[in-house]
């Protein structure tokens, strides 16, 4: 008579022993594609900003961030100015110092939806000066 | 008296809880990580002209080449020489296909109030961007 032996349960384990690599690699990739940027608030919020249709992508690496407030203030690098003059050239000095830093400057445009226009001709007159002819004015997307 | 030999205890790091520690760090990032994705309305402004050098030209445009939208205070939009009224963006899109069936390479002049609202400028932007258009001049009265 032939012997029949009792199968032994077998207990399932799930390896976790690359757990660690895993969890380093995803570490990794949030570490290298985090970017800081350097402006420490963002001064004009995105429901303040204008709706298009026709927008596109405007790549990051080239990009200065001007904010034109509501109050006609406007930001560079969290520094504060008025263009009440035609002496008031901090804008156009700044993006002349920053277009030497990097000769394919996108100037992105931040704007309150209800600022005048007046001011962001002025700001757009001292950017020709500055010779950064371009300009993104950045907006929310239309949704459909 | 017998005297048991000492046992060596074997130098470890417990590696256990690595992964937790790898993962607190990754919800630490992703919780802080915002994704500030630039999108807008792009435009190349053109050079500077400075009065009394070979740089400024003057040229005299007529309707068929130069389409002007002159924006009011109050947001109204005036075509060449029409009276300001407000035009919505299915009526802007059609006038501008209008125009450009006069000539494909007509320019838009945008001239905007100083008073009138950056949003009304955008809103006629957008509307000439999206009829494709590259040949876009902004001003301001």
């Amino acid at each position: 008579m032939a012997n029949i032996q009792k199968e032994r349960n077998r207990e399932a384990v799930i390896p976790t022993s690359s757990m660690s690599d895993i969890a380093f690699l995803l570490l990794l990739f949030f570490m290298v594609s985090t970017v800081f940027v350097q402006e420490k608030k963002f001064w004009v919020e995105r429901d303040r900003w204008p709706i298009a249709e026709s927008i596109e992508r405007v790549p990051r690496n080239h990009t200065t961030t001007v904010y034109v407030m509501r109050d006609e203030t406007i930001l560079i690098d969290d520094i504060a100015t008025r263009i009440e003059s035609s002496e008031d050239v901090f804008v156009s000095s700044t993006l002349i110092r920053k277009k030497e830093e990097d000769p394919e400057l996108i100037v992105c445009f931040r704007t309150d939806k209800e600022t005048k226009y007046g001011v962001m001709s002025d700001v757009l007159r001292q950017l020709q000066d500055a010779q950064t002819l371009v300009v993104a004015f950045e907006t929310n997307k239309r949704a459909d | 008296m017998k005297i048991g030999r000492k046992r060596k205890a074997k130098a470890e790091i417990p590696t256990s809880s690595m992964s937790d520690i790898a993962f607190l760090l990754i919800v630490f990032f992703m919780a802080t990580t915002k994704f500030d994705v630039k999108e807008g309305i792009r435009i190349v402004l053109p050079q500077a002209a400075t009065e009394g050098t070979e740089q400024t030209q003057s040229l005299t445009l007529t309707e068929n080449e130069m389409t002007r939208l002159q924006i009011t205070e109050d947001g109204k939009l005036a075509i060449n020489k029409e009276a300001p009224r407000e035009i919505e963006s299915g009526e802007l899109d059609m006038l501008i296909q209008q125009k450009l069936k006069l000539n494909q390479q007509m320019i838009f002049k945008v001239i905007t109030d100083r008073e009138a609202k950056y949003n009304d400028m955008i809103r006629v932007v957008d509307r000439l961007k999206a009829a494709n258009i590259e040949k876009i001049s902004l001003s301001t009265n």
